[in-house]
């Protein structure tokens, strides 16, 4: 294989590898305060991307002229403050009443609540049942290095990311809020104790990992330049997957994890002996076997069991 | 030949020694009460004689047999029963289930036994269910009527009673009690005590060890004493010798300068 | 109750049943339809508020045997008044193939505790064994249904290792990628029929194909009854035996396992055996039942295994109640027939599904009707 071909590739991998760590990021921040697996995260995703299409239609249809550079901070912010709302009501109002309940009602009840919010748009978004193309927001801009084709909505989408990432890092490590949040991780009844506002922390939390699940979603639509209603079921089991091999709860490891997801489709996809098709099925028989040989990802989970 | 005998037992979990070269031997017959402060390693030195965790080093003879790296399961058939400090009874099951959870060892579990010519199999239930009867009825009189009933119905008493009844089911040689009394009241505890010391199984008596903190049981039912703390093995002996023990005193009130 | 009275409600019960279930399906008008549901629904409460209820579910479960055989029966009745009308025999053979591989999925999820969220995809592997089977011409039909079961055991003897060493989210992950992974390699691979699917020969046994119109004698019937008389006898077979699984040694062990695997081991129930019995025997019920379903649907396409059928499968448990087998088979039948008999609500069907479980989940955890307390030592045993 020849280097020009191979940039191409690290360069579509390094965009997937972003997408999926955004998303895995939700994963591994809702495990951490609540101890639940939100089966739910991959469908927010894709809410999150249509929100920004209806927001841009919208746009077009009431002002026509509007400039481009404000049709697309409007889409985004749109898209982050509704799926950020319905983060914060949906755990409001349902996953944190989920918490006494046997692990696999939380399974399913979240995974339920998946399709519910898949249904959803399929029924009630305007022709929702099929694809919808998704808008140019970003200069049609490339330029070509080497032989190399960079486009320029990869770039930003890709700074947008690791802003994002970056900005996560802070809050969670440098403000007090963010020490909130650890604190309920490792101990929730603990933190309480000492005057944390559990509920708040955990809509907080929710709040923010919809927010970033937005973002994933409208990366999603510009790069593909496609969304559908059912985006999100492959989305989520390739965030929950990321999560998983970087370790539940570590956000660090969910970044990683969504890296060497993406490492493993794109190998899937030209390194392999069969049709590049076949890549998802390569990359999920993948996980499967990483789970055979650490039950409890890469970097493991706090357990503990008395007996 | 002892029943069981551990020498030099190590259980680590990282840096921290849970067991420290701990040396235990139970004859026949024996009633050892396993005393010491929270955190002395008695109920990791359940764990590790029924295989739930394997022992970093050291070596476990029972019976003449070496248990030492065997799963829990063949640890239970070479005659180990527990109960547990947590109680771990299956709450939704019956108390006859939850009995007969302690005997699967004995059990024929084939599918064609249990599933296609079920006459052997009702046979073997119905023999079973009166022995379950007689054994609960030998253990407290009013527990053989719930037989059929599920054990989330029972109060705290009556779970420990069929707790124990489930390690005794099974026939077991040795029978390791940890903290049979823990949420019970000190009558409840007192009872319960009077009823396994009055209890004649079907004429086999297991040797036992019993964690307690509760002291006068140990007091009543126990044959020989061993204290532990951090691990390790602070003295051994009978009731008394243990109790006037300094190093004992110690231990459990701390270092006192007089 | 003396023992005759519960007999009388049994079959009172039973013939209410029958009567009930031939009018919804003969209803048409979705105005009647809808009010005789909340009709229904209405009388179900007062029964509840008034005790009556469990008096009812008491009575059957004493006579359960009894019970068995005239549900049996009253279904042969349900078949021969619907004996030439090709929707609801379609219907009815759904319900049952749908119920054994629920009955599957009880004995893995509701019984043992081992989760599943790739049910549909082993249905889909005895479907298309099946097919492409019969399809090449290398086995009779009777054969491929049997190997349907036998492939999708096969599978997930893949998929044990990751499973057993599993448990809680990650198992749920593993069986999930696997769900998905099946369903994108059906849609891929060429020599499956890719995303168009595949057609299945008819079934057939000793010799009478099953693919063509009933006349026996005077009476004349859709070829869907040889199909759902067929399927039938075999849900029968497989209700009796996971029932009395349920009410043995074996029984008891799964349940250990589900409830506490350390002590269970400390009892000496071998945790890795139970997990794979389980795991397969609920497997090949599943790829048994797929074959049947596509020898009836004559024809299958990855659309018909996705994951959110996987997820179809398992609200039917819950909503039924894990671990009841009575339940698999009444909420699987509402799960089928309501979306089909209110054309309007087809459309909103997944959306309604779940949020019906999920409502459930929240409301009432332990499903429509809960399990029972196992008692092994009843003498009444199916």
């Amino acid at each position: 294989m020849d280097g020009v071909l191979l940039a191409q590739f690290i360069m579509n991998g390094l965009m997937l590898g972003m997408m999926y760590a955004l998303v895995a990021v939700g994963f591994t921040l809702f495990f951490g305060v609540l101890d639940i697996i939100v089966f739910s995260h991959g469908d927010t995703v894709m809410v999150g991307a249509f929100a920004g299409l209806g927001t841009y239609v919208w746009l077009q249809s009431v002002y026509p002229d509007i400039d481009t550079v404000w049709v697309c901070l409007w889409v985004v912010l749109a898209s982050l403050l509704a799926v950020c709302l319905l983060g914060v009501v949906l755990a409001r109002g349902l996953i944190m009443r989920l918490r006494s309940s046997p692990p696999l009602n939380t399974l399913l009840a979240t995974m339920m609540l998946g399709t519910v919010l898949r249904e959803a748009i399929r029924l009630f978004y305007p022709d929702g049942s099929n694809p919808q193309p998704f808008p140019k927001l970003l200069p049609d801009t490339s330029w070509v290095l080497g032989g190399v084709t960079v486009r320029l909505d990869s770039v930003l989408l890709f700074v947008g990311g690791l802003l994002l990432i970056g900005g996560i890092h802070l809050l969670i490590n440098k403000t007090k809020l963010g020490m909130a949040v650890r604190a309920v991780a490792q101990d929730s009844e603990a933190a309480q104790l000492m005057g944390v506002n559990f509920s708040f922390i955990v809509l907080l939390t929710f709040a923010l990992g919809s927010g970033v699940a937005a973002f994933a979603g409208l990366m999603n639509g510009i790069y593909y330049n496609e969304i559908n209603f059912s985006m999100g079921v492959l989305l989520g089991a390739i965030g929950f997957s990321a999560a998983v091999i970087g370790g539940l709860g570590n956000i660090y490891g969910a970044i990683i994890g969504g890296f060497v997801f993406a490492f493993l489709q794109t190998i899937g996809a030209v390194a392999l002996p069969f049709s590049s098709a076949y890549k998802d099925v390569f990359a999920f028989a993948v996980v499967i076997v990483l789970m055979a040989i650490r039950p409890t990802g890469f970097l493991a989970e706090r357990s503990s069991q008395r007996v | 030949m002892s029943l069981l005998s551990c020498t030099g037992l190590t259980m680590r979990f990282g840096g921290l020694a849970a067991l420290n070269k701990l040396d235990v031997h139970v004859e026949e017959g024996d009633v050892i009460g396993l005393v010491g402060p929270n955190g002395s390693g008695k109920t990791t030195f359940f764990n590790v004689l029924t295989g739930i965790y394997t022992p970093s080093e050291g070596r476990i003879v029972f019976d003449g047999q070496d248990i030492t790296a065997k799963t829990p399961q063949e640890i239970c058939r070479a005659g180990i029963a527990r109960t547990f400090q947590r109680s771990r009874l299956c709450l939704e099951l019956t108390v006859f289930d939850n009995v007969m959870m302690g005997n699967s060892k004995n059990l024929n579990l084939g599918f064609w036994h249990n599933v296609i010519r079920r006459k052997a199999f009702f046979q073997e239930c119905r023999d079973d269910e009166a022995r379950i009867r007689l054994m609960l009825k030998a253990l407290n009189p009013t527990l053989a009527d719930k037989i059929r009933k599920p054990v989330g119905e029972l109060s705290m008493i009556d779970r420990r009673r069929v707790e124990i009844c489930r390690a005794l089911t099974g026939r077991p040689r040795l029978l390791l009690l940890d903290e049979p009394s823990a949420g019970m009241t000190q009558d409840e505890t007192r009872q319960l005590m009077d009823e396994l010391v009055a209890m004649e199984f079907e004429g086999n008596r297991p040797s036992i060890i019993l964690i307690e903190h509760e002291m006068s049981v140990i007091k009543r039912i126990s044959t020989r004493c061993i204290v532990l703390n951090f691990g390790r093995k602070l003295c051994e002996g009978s009731y008394d010798e243990v109790t006037s023990n300094p190093v004992v005193q110690q231990a459990y009130l701390g270092t006192e300068v007089v | 109750m003396d023992r005759s009275r519960e007999i009388f409600v049994c079959l009172l019960s039973a013939m209410a049943l029958l009567v009930f279930s031939v009018v919804f399906l003969l209803a048409e008008d979705e105005t009647v339809i809808g009010s005789y549901m909340v009709g229904g629904a209405v009388l179900l409460w007062i029964m509840v508020r008034m005790g009556v209820y469990e008096k009812v579910i008491t009575a059957v479960s004493h006579h359960e045997r009894l019970w068995a055989s005239l549900v049996f029966i009253a279904a042969l009745i349900l078949l021969f008044f619907f004996r030439d009308n090709h929707y609801c025999l379609f219907l009815v053979g759904t319900i049952f193939c749908y119920t054994i591989a629920v009955l599957g999925l009880n004995v893995q999820l509701g019984y043992t505790g081992v989760i599943n969220f790739s049910a549909a995809s082993f249905f889909g592997v005895g479907g298309y064994t099946a097919g492409m089977l019969l399809n090449q011409g290398l086995v009779p039909p009777f054969a491929a249904f049997i190997l349907g079961g036998v492939m999708a055991g096969l599978v997930g003897c893949v998929l044990l290792l990751p499973v057993l060493r599993t448990s809680g989210h990650y198992s749920a992950l593993v069986t999930m990628a696997f769900a998905l992974l099946f369903n994108v390699f059906l849609e891929v691979n060429e020599s499956f029929g890719g995303p168009q699917g595949i057609a299945v020969p008819s079934f057939s046994l000793f010799g009478v194909d099953f693919g063509s119109d009933v006349e026996w004698g005077s009476i004349t019937g859709s070829f869907y009854l040889r199909y759902d008389l067929f399927i039938l006898v075999f849900l029968a077979i497989v209700f009796i035996m996971v029932r009395r699984v349920e009410r043995s040694w074996m029984g008891l062990a799964m349940d250990a396992v589900r409830l506490d695997e350390t002590a269970s081991a400390c009892f000496g129930i071998n945790i890795v055996r139970w997990k794979v019995t389980a795991f397969t025997m609920g497997n090949v019920l599943m790829g048994m039942a797929g074959a049947l379903y596509a020898m009836m649907l004559a024809y299958i396409s990855p659309a018909n295994f996705t994951f959110s059928d996987s997820l179809l499968f398992l609200s039917i448990l819950l909503l039924g109640g894990m671990g009841n087998c009575w339940g698999v088979l009444l909420a699987t039948s509402i799960m089928v027939v309501l979306p089909e008999k209110l054309q309007f609500i087809q459309e909103y069907r997944y959306l309604l599904y779940s949020l019906l479980v999920l409502l459930m989940i929240v409301y009432r955890p332990m499903g429509l009707l809960p399990r029972r307390t196992r008692v092994v030592t009843s003498e009444d045993v199916a």
